[in-house]
């Protein structure tokens, strides 16, 4: 890329992690700043305004609400600043609870360098970082699975019929430029439903979104 | 048959205040979750019980008195046996809080501003029956309020309330409703009807009791949950000696084997499955969960090939003999994947409404299932024949720069009907002979 790097804020509470992710990331992608609990991260970026913040899902400070919490506390910067979720934990509600806090994407710890640098930019773009598994969390949430499908584009509860593909080839694997082939539509489309998935992901308030995090939790 | 295997939509949640989508206390939000109803529906219902006698009023105030604050998710999840909960701590909502306090403090204000410009502008106020019934309210929401302090100062006043604090606040609110019943008893002049008198012990009486109520409730509780607690810390060490255990084992042997990387890479990817599981991951009741049971299956190919697969799953069902000839199926796939095709290999298992849906997909190059030979049983016959004699369908899709990926499809009793109808005969009902490969 020959533009100016992107700078970014790292959140995580294992130094070793932090070293390891930064040496990883590519020359797209420059870490200005560094924290280990909710406190630091909040105050750090506050201070610097980045353009994106990868932070850890569990982090240890604050009242115990890990980065769902930093990114809460920052709600008025999500303007500027974009959050992409970073976690060793697939535990479905750690990762909602980071979404619908306001997090652009989630990748878990076991991404390689150039795929998390791109995630990076993507989100940086303003795009949604899915990754195969939240795709299954959404599908799950929003009862997908059971055909439970949006008649109208607008309705935040459910998911559109294409959205649903949307998810269920990203679920299986696909990349967004495979998806895009596979349906024959743009990339920009495939973004454009991502967005709109998340988006209804952090809006709806459709009640059974806590009812099945409950059921997965007690299943 | 297991009757009792109730299926993951039918899980009913403890009664709790959320601090999440309250009003007022919580009560109409908590309610709603409990039932899984819509908290219009009790909202709608409380009030519509207002005219009869204030009966939704009273309602609200009993739940609100008599629940505690609190997550009902994290409370549900505190009720599981600890050796199926994960260890990591649960994020917790920091959530938005209503100031009661100040709104109370707000609205006396207000009650005594209003009362001072009735006065001014004339209006005849009987002070023989306001200052009682104030002192009485005080006294009884003083008693009252420990309820909820106990949820906050835990640890402040261990067992049953003995603090200076809390014997305070029951001994000021018994003053208080005291004084405030003797007041409002005793204002016209000494009357020495038995009537009289004995009505004035019992309403002392009644007093007495609303102080005492929540001092005993919380006795109860805090017993209970003490217990509770004690139980769960012991489990908690039990599995925390456990993993330290496997972790230190996997550890040796990763040093003992430092020259073979293979080898290396496959105990920590084993190693890291396990620890993950045990971290964050609540686990299913052994038998109930067909999600649980491929992820055994992923495991098993991970171990003995050493490729990595990304699994995702969608929806859960009770495992049937359809079901295990599905994961038979997918199992000779993955395997399939791992040998001939290229990392990464992904999985996708969706239970829908009457169907299981499986995608196994590889980066490989690829082949032409018309190609291959009629002999070669291994696709033909374990994957596609197995699923395709349950009735279900199954095809292989391969294209030389997308890879290759095979499609399973096969119908399920689903929810309910699987929990109560083949539950119980499940295990090892695959009466499928062995394909050859």
């Amino acid at each position: 890329m020959s533009e100016s790097p992107i700078d970014v804020v790292l959140v995580d509470d294992h130094l070793m992690f932090r070293a390891g992710v930064r040496a990883s990331l590519d020359d797209g992608v420059r870490v200005v700043g560094e924290a280990d609990d909710v406190d630091a991260a909040v105050t750090l970026v506050r201070a610097l305004q980045p353009p994106v913040v990868v932070l850890d899902v569990h982090l240890p400070g604050g009242m115990g609400g890990g980065g769902a919490e930093v990114i809460s506390a920052c709600a008025d910067l999500l303007q500027g600043t974009r959050f992409l979720a970073l976690s060793v934990s697939d535990a479905a509600e750690d990762v909602v609870a980071v979404i619908r806090a306001g997090a652009r994407g989630y990748v878990t710890k076991a991404i390689t360098g150039p795929d998390l640098s791109d995630a990076v930019r993507r989100v940086a773009g303003g795009d949604a970082v899915f990754s195969p598994r939240l795709a299954g969390f959404v599908l799950d949430a929003f009862g997908a699975a059971a055909g439970d499908v949006a008649i109208a584009d607008d309705e935040l509860d459910r998911l559109s019929a294409r959205e649903r593909e949307v998810m269920r080839l990203i679920a299986r694997g696909y990349s967004y430029r495979e998806v895009a082939s596979e349906l024959f539509i743009s990339i920009k489309t495939v973004e454009t439903h991502v967005s709109a998935v998340l988006r209804k992901l952090q809006l709806s308030s459709r009640h059974e979104l806590t009812r099945w995090a409950a059921a997965r939790r007690l299943l | 048959m297991s009757t009792d295997q109730s299926p993951p939509r039918a899980v009913r949640l403890p009664l709790r205040r959320p601090s999440r989508g309250r009003w007022v206390g919580g009560v109409c939000a908590g309610l709603a979750l409990h039932l899984g109803v819509s908290v219009v529906v009790v909202r709608a219902v409380l009030v519509l019980l207002l005219p009869f006698a204030g009966a939704g009023a009273l309602l609200y105030v009993w739940f609100w008195v008599t629940v505690p604050a609190g997550d009902p998710m994290q409370a549900a999840a505190a009720e599981r046996p600890a050796a199926l909960s994960r260890l990591a701590p649960r994020l917790t909502d920091p959530g938005r809080r209503i100031p009661l306090t100040d709104i109370g403090l707000g609205l006396v204000l207000l009650g005594g501003a209003a009362l001072l410009v009735a006065v001014r502008a004339g209006v005849q106020v009987d002070y023989t029956w306001v200052i009682p019934t104030l002192i009485l309210v005080v006294g009884a929401a003083l008693a009252w309020s420990q309820l909820d302090s106990v949820q906050r100062g835990r640890f402040l006043s261990h067992a049953g309330g003995r603090t200076p604090v809390s014997v305070l606040r029951l001994a000021g609110g018994i003053a208080l409703v005291g004084v405030g019943l003797l007041l409002l008893l005793g204002q016209d002049a000494p009357l020495e009807s038995l009537v009289r008198s004995a009505s004035a012990a019992l309403a002392v009486l009644v007093g007495a009791a609303l102080v005492l109520a929540p001092w005993w409730l919380r006795l109860v509780n805090e017993l209970g949950d003490e217990r509770a607690a004690r139980a769960r810390e012991s489990e908690r060490a039990d599995i925390a000696a456990h993993l330290h255990d496997s972790v230190l084992q996997t550890l040796a042997l990763v040093r003992a084997r430092a020259d073979q990387p293979d080898e290396v890479a496959r105990l920590a990817r084993a190693q890291e499955r396990e620890l993950r599981a045990w971290l964050y991951d609540d686990r299913p009741t052994p038998g109930t969960s067909l999600a649980a049971e491929l992820r055994e299956v992923v495991a098993e190919v991970e171990d003995a090939h050493a490729v990595p697969v990304e699994t995702v799953v969608v929806g859960d069902t009770v495992p049937d003999a359809a079901t295990s000839a599905l994961l038979q199926a997918t199992r000779e796939a993955l395997l399939n994947a791992v040998r001939h095709g290229r990392p990464p290999v992904s999985l996708y298992l969706e239970v829908g409404d009457g169907t299981a849906e499986v995608f196994v997909r590889d980066r490989g190059e690829g082949f032409d299932l018309d190609a291959v030979p009629d002999d070669r049983f291994g696709v033909r016959e374990s994957i596609l024949g197995r699923v395709r004699r349950r009735g279900g369908t199954a095809s292989v899709t391969s294209r030389p720069d997308r890879g290759t990926e095979v499609h399973l499809c096969l119908p399920v009793a689903s929810g309910a009907e699987a929990a109560a109808g083949t539950a119980g005969e499940h295990v090892g009902t695959d009466v499928e002979e062995e394909a050859p490969r």
